[in-house]
This record gives C-alpha cells, sequence and structure tokens, in this order.
C-alpha cells in the first residue's frame, strides 16, 4: 500500500479550477428543468436540482479531472417532501394559535444538528477522481459557531462579526476531509477585521450613491407627477409623489446586500488561502471583491429585466468567475488519495437549508 | 468499444483503459492488465451535456468516459428517459417551444389555477380544523389585544338581535356563526372575522356607530368574509404562491429571492383588497334582503379612519380599498339589485 508522504525535492505544482460549462448548454437544460418541474407540478425538481449541480460540479476541472455530484433525485424528492410537510403542519399550528410561531428555541436546538447532517451530505455528495468528500460535525461545535457567535454578533453591532467567521470558517474547514486526507483552516483574525473595516468603507460609500441616485431618480419621477400628470389614476399619482422615498430606501437597501456579498467575498478569499490539505497541498483564491460585487449586481438587474431568461447565463458567469480564481498548490501528485467510508449526513436536513436558500460554499 | 480511464475502488490515481462489450456483458481492460474484466455495472450517470459519464462497477471501481463517446450506443440506452431528456436539452428549436410554454403554463397556474384550487381547499378544509383555528386566534388575540366588553346586556342583546336577524337573511348557516363583543383596547373601534365563523365587534365601533344599520353593515361585510371562507383562500393562495416561487426558483441567486418576497407581499395585499371588495358585495346583499340600508356603513368607516392618512384612497399599498371606491362601488352594487336610495 502507498504512504503519503510530502517529498520536499520535488517543486509545488499550481492547478487552477478550469470550468468548461456553456451559458448556450446550461440555458437548454436549464429550461426543459423549468418545464418538467412546472409540469409535474414540482415533483421534477428533485431530478432537476441534480442535473443542475451535475452540470457545474460536471463541468468543473482540476488537473484534467473532473468534480461528480452524486446526490440521487429520489432521496431529494423523499428529503424535500419530509420538509415540506414540516413547514406545512407549523403553518397550520401557527394558524391554530400564533402563539406557535414564537417557538423559535427549539428551531435553535435543532438547528446546529440540521447545519452538520446538511453539510455532511452535501460533501459526501461530492467527489473528485473516485474519492469523496466528507465531513465530522460535532453538536456544541456548530451551536457556537452557527448559534451563539451570530447572536453575539448581532447584539454587539457586527463587531464581533469577524470573530464569527473566523470560527464558522475554521469549523468547516477543520472537520471536512477529502478521503482520508484532512483539511486544516486557520483563518487570520486580523485580516479578518481588515476585510470588515474595508467592508464599512464600501458600505458608506455604495449607501451614499445607491440612496441618493434612488431619491434623485424618484424625485425627477415625482417632479414628473407636478409637472405633466394630470390623469385621474390615484394609483400612478400616489405612486409617483411616494417615489423619492421608496426609491432612496430601496437604493439603501440593496447598498446593504453589495455589502454583505463584499465581505463574503473577502472571508472567502482569507478562509481558503488559510486552508492546507494534508499532503502539503494548499488552497488559493483569489477573487477581487469589487469585481464579484460587479458581477453580482449586473446579474441580478440582467435576470430581473429579461424576466430571469438571463438567470443561466448569470449562474455561469459567477460560477465561472468564482473557479477562475480558485486554485490549488499541489506539492505533490494528486493521484495519491485514498477514499474510505463515511456517513452520508442527512438529505432532509441539506433540502431544509437548500429550501431556506443557507448556503455554505465548499 | 470506449477508450478512457479506468479508477481502482476507493482511488484517486487512473489507468488508461478500455470499456466493450454490450450491456449486461461489459469487458474491460485496464492498461498493464494481462486480462480484461468482466465487471458487474451497478451505476451509469445520465447523459447530461457534454459531461464525461461515469460506469461505476459492483466493487467500488469506476470507468470515466470521454465526452464525446457513444455510451448510449454501447449500452443501448438511446431511448432511455435521459436520453431523450438530453436530446431536448441540446435542441435550441425546443428551448424556445419551451419558454413559451413554461410562461404560459406559470401566468395561467398563477392566475386562474391558484384561486380556484385555493377556493376548492377552502370548501374541503375539515370544520374541526378551522373551529380550532378559531378559538385558538380569539385566545391569542384576546391576550395581546382585548379585554372584555364593557357593554351592558340590553345594549348587547340588541346587537345580538340585529346580527341574528343578519344571519338569517343571509340564508346559509354553514359555519355557524357567532358573535363576540370585546373592549378593542388598542385595535379601538374594529370589528373582524375568523374563518370558523366567529365575529368579533370593539365597544368603540359600536359606540360610533349613529344608526343601527351602520354597524349592521360591518357585521353584514364580515359575514360576508366568513361566508365565501376568504381567510383560508388568503391563506391556501398565499401557501400556493410559495410553493410556486420553490418551483421555479430553485435556481436563483439571494438578491432574486429577496425581490420576489417583497412581489409576493405586495400580491398579497392585493388578495386582500379583493376579497374585501367581495364581502362588502356580499354585505349589500344581505342588508338588502334584511331590509336596511346597504350603504350606511360607509359612513361609519369614514368616522374611523377619518385621522388615518391615506385611508380613503385605494393604493397598491393598502390592505383594504379606499373609503372613496368602497362608497362608489358600494352604491352601484346597491343599484344594480333595485335598492331605492332609501
Amino acid at each position: 500500500m502507498e504512504t503519503l508522504v510530502a517529498n520536499p525535492k520535488l517543486d509545488i505544482r499550481q492547478h487552477n479550477f478550469d470550468f468548461r460549462g456553456t451559458a448556450s448548454e446550461y440555458f437548454r437544460i436549464w429550461i426543459v428543468n423549468l418545464l418538467l418541474s412546472i409540469i409535474t407540478i414540482g415533483i421534477y425538481t428533485a431530478w432537476a436540482k441534480v442535473r443542475r449541480l451535475r452540470y457545474f460540479y460536471g463541468n468543473t476541472f482540476l488537473d484534467g479531472h473532473n468534480f461528480e455530484y452524486h446526490g440521487r433525485p429520489i432521496q431529494i424528492l423523499i428529503g424535500r417532501i419530509i420538509i415540506i410537510g414540516i413547514i406545512v403542519v407549523i403553518n397550520v399550528l401557527t394558524q391554530v394559535n400564533p402563539l406557535f410561531g414564537l417557538l423559535i428555541l427549539p428551531y435553535l436546538i435543532a438547528l446546529p444538528w440540521l447545519i452538520n447532517k446538511a453539510i455532511g451530505f452535501n460533501a459526501r455528495m461530492t467527489s473528485y477522481r473516485n474519492v469523496r468528500f466528507s465531513f465530522k460535525g460535532s453538536y456544541w461545535g456548530a451551536f457556537g459557531v452557527f448559534v451563539a457567535m451570530p447572536i453575539a454578533a448581532a447584539m454587539t453591532a457586527g463587531l464581533l462579526g469577524p470573530v464569527s467567521s473566523q470560527l464558522s470558517s475554521n469549523y468547516i474547514g477543520n472537520r471536512l476531509k477529502f478521503g482520508t486526507a484532512k483539511f486544516r483552516t486557520d483563518a487570520p483574525l486580523g485580516a479578518l477585521y481588515g476585510n470588515w473595516g474595508v467592508t464599512i468603507v464600501f458600505t458608506l460609500i455604495v449607501t451614499a450613491i445607491a440612496g441618493s441616485a434612488g431619491f434623485g431618480i424618484g424625485t425627477v419621477l415625482s417632479g414628473f407627477n407636478t409637472l405633466a400628470y394630470t390623469g385621474t389614476n390615484g394609483d400612478i399619482a400616489e405612486f409617483l409623489t411616494a417615489a423619492p422615498g421608496i426609491s432612496g430606501i430601496i437604493g439603501a437597501y440593496a447598498a446593504l446586500f453589495l455589502a454583505f456579498i463584499f465581505y463574503s467575498a473577502g472571508v472567502r478569499n482569507l478562509a481558503l488561502n488559510a486552508t492546507t490539505l494534508e499532503g502539503g497541498h494548499a488552497l488559493q483564491s483569489s477573487i477581487s471583491r469589487l469585481q464579484y460585487v460587479w458581477i453580482a449586481f449586473s446579474n441580478f438587474v440582467l435576470t430581473l429585466l429579461t424576466l430571469s431568461l438571463m438567470r443561466p447565463w448569470a449562474a455561469i458567469r459567477s460560477w465561472r468567475y468564482l473557479m477562475a480564481n480558485s486554485a490549488i498548490l499541489a506539492a505533490s501528485s494528486l493521484d495519491n488519495f485514498v477514499d474510505e467510508a463515511m456517513p452520508d449526513g442527512n438529505v432532509a436536513a441539506a433540502e431544509y437549508l437548500d429550501i431556506e436558500g443557507i448556503d455554505f460554499g465548499l | 468499444m470506449i477508450e478512457g480511464r479506468y479508477f481502482p475502488p476507493n482511488a484517486s490515481r487512473s489507468t488508461a483503459a478500455k470499456l466493450w462489450g454490450i450491456s449486461g456483458d461489459l469487458r474491460l481492460h485496464v492498461e498493464g492488465d494481462s486480462e480484461p474484466s468482466r465487471p458487474k455495472l451497478v451505476l451509469l450517470s445520465d447523459r447530461l451535456g457534454s459531461v464525461p459519464r461515469k460506469f461505476t462497477f459492483e466493487d467500488g471501481g469506476v470507468f470515466e468516459a470521454p465526452a464525446n463517446a457513444d455510451v448510449d450506443g454501447l449500452m443501448g440506452s438511446h431511448g432511455s428517459f435521459f436520453s431523450r431528456v438530453s436530446r431536448l436539452e441540446a435542441s435550441w428549436r425546443f428551448a424556445a417551444v419551451a419558454v413559451f410554454l413554461t410562461f404560459g403554463l406559470l401566468f395561467s397556474l398563477y392566475r386562474y389555477g391558484l384561486p380556484v384550487a385555493a377556493s376548492a381547499a377552502a370548501v374541503v378544509t375539515p370544520s374541526g380544523l378551522v373551529e380550532l383555528m378559531d378559538s385558538g386566534s380569539l385566545e391569542t388575540i384576546d391576550r395581546v389585544f382585548f379585554s372584555p366588553s364593557k357593554l351592558d346586556d340590553s345594549r348587547k342583546r340588541e346587537v345580538q338581535a340585529v346580527f341574528d336577524s343578519l344571519a338569517l337573511a343571509s340564508g346559509n348557516n354553514s359555519p355557524p356563526l357567532k358573535l363576540e363583543f370585546r373592549d378593542g383596547g388598542r385595535l379601538d373601534a374594529n370589528a373582524f372575522a375568523l374563518p370558523g365563523g366567529t365575529i368579533v365587534i370593539t365597544d368603540q365601533l359600536l359606540e360610533l356607530s349613529k344608526s343601527e344599520d351602520e354597524y349592521a353593515g360591518v357585521l353584514a361585510h364580515e359575514i360576508g368574509h366568513v361566508q365565501n371562507r376568504h381567510q383560508l383562500q388568503q391563506i391556501y393562495r398565499l401557501l400556493g404562491i410559495s410553493f410556486m416561487i420553490g418551483l421555479v426558483g430553485g435556481d436563483s441567486s439571494q438578491l432574486i429571492d429577496q425581490v420576489v418576497s417583497q412581489a409576493a407581499t405586495l400580491q398579497s395585499l392585493a388578495y386582500t383588497r379583493e376579497f374585501e371588495r367581495d364581502a362588502d358585495k356580499r354585505s349589500v346583499e344581505i342588508m338588502l334582503k334584511a331590509g336596511r340600508n346597504p350603504i350606511a356603513f360607509i359612513a361609519l368607516l369614514e368616522r374611523i379612519t377619518k385621522d388615518i392618512p391615506g385611508a380613503q384612497k385605494t393604493s397598491w399599498l393598502s390592505s383594504h380599498p379606499g373609503n372613496e371606491d368602497r362608497k362608489k362601488s358600494v352604491t352601484e352594487i346597491a343599484k344594480t339589485l333595485n335598492w331605492d336610495g332609501q
């Protein structure tokens, strides 16, 4: 049997991630997914999800080999049915007695378990070169990182945000494995605070620009109202009068979202650059925060303007950008990894986080 | 024969290999081996764009076919479901058709399917559940807003008699109607209906009424909500909308999710306004049948909302139609039902 020993004489080779999917190919897969999902009143969404993820993973190459998504549609469908059933029951209970809506405590108690099992499932369903990823969570670790720390960060008005980011990056990174090889993440706190500071400056500038642009557009609209609008349609007149305030608020709201994307992009760089894989390999991420914000923003505008027809293009564009700016510095050949048997996580937990839109990128 | 590469079980090191034979009896020759083996196939990944397809064998070994390999030819699986889907996915002509079909289906589902499904669901909802909803909601609202009514018994009997006459005039006793008196507290002058037939009226609303017909119109409006099952329909329509959002939003960004959920809130307000107009219409019918003035309650509404800016006009942000619109439409409905204006 081969043992894994890093050989210092071997020179380190950089392998860039390479995404080979195209927007035109994915558009047709996307629209077929959508149509079949509607015709089957949602049942096909499980198959659609598998095809979407297989398309993205399967076209992502590293050192001449692609990734693979192994989730099985039936399994995902069952997970979805369980989660939708639970959501419906909770909704009915809330209708019967609104006080049920306040039962946040059981939810917070279940959340760490859900997150562990979801990350576990998603890792286990991903392979590269016939070797699967795995994740082993701990309840109290996840409780501290995903429940206690976000609350602490919110209570300190974001002051502890970088600490929260550091702990969650480290938690995920240190519990992830590729076959038998362990990842290690040690995200630097100082740099995370630096990223946080730059984000605040970015937020102030963008809020000022977006807020006043919104207000300006609104003012022009309402000026149009007083000057030219003499119709009797109350809706339009009222909308025009309220326009400066409303579009100012929308502008500021959008700015906060962009700030969040800016911050997360910085955290991704710092976390991945501080991550190594057993065998002397190191990960690399070099996305530009401003460019990534621009991609997210223009994707959003184009998706909205085209009634989502540009969504496939947008999805391909941001994934390609992320992959083009990610790499692995390999100390030796990537041929020597060995897979091991691990539990599969829980599909319902993964589907819950998916439905709620909670996402922990690898 | 397909030339690809082979991964031994649980290992990341691949070797060039050849796969041939027929489905069910495959031969695999890994470079360096003296003899081809006869592996047992357990899983073959579906065809999807140009993603390389992978054969997983019983022992965990994997053969990877290159992107351009004719795997369906080897396996005789051109007719399999995902080979067909994958041919649809390759066709621009079908994509164009699919765009039209998708938009058409989504629109008609939303415009026609949802309201019909919601009202059907409202009718078949078990009455036991609806009664539970009533008692639970009333208990909560009592705890949060209301205190017991301070009206004396003779006044209560008087209002109850008006309510009973309206219930009789409505000609329909399903679900059974029940009147509750409360001191409105922070909710002040108000009246509302719960889906199971419980109608709550506050002391303050009765105090503001200058005639029996004024509060009777409000009660008839609430009876309209109950009999047309508006609250249940609202619940089901909103459930339907979130289901539809989930259906189409499998792959959407967080920003888009935000916009869509805001739009859904506006849509729920539009539904509420639709139901309010419907209840107004029902109120007019019941009031005429009971021989009362069907537009008197508008004066009461104007009195209640006179200090609330914007209550006179309908807008896309309001939960109820504006008073001006209501007065106009209520008068029109009354006229079409041969009301003589007295």
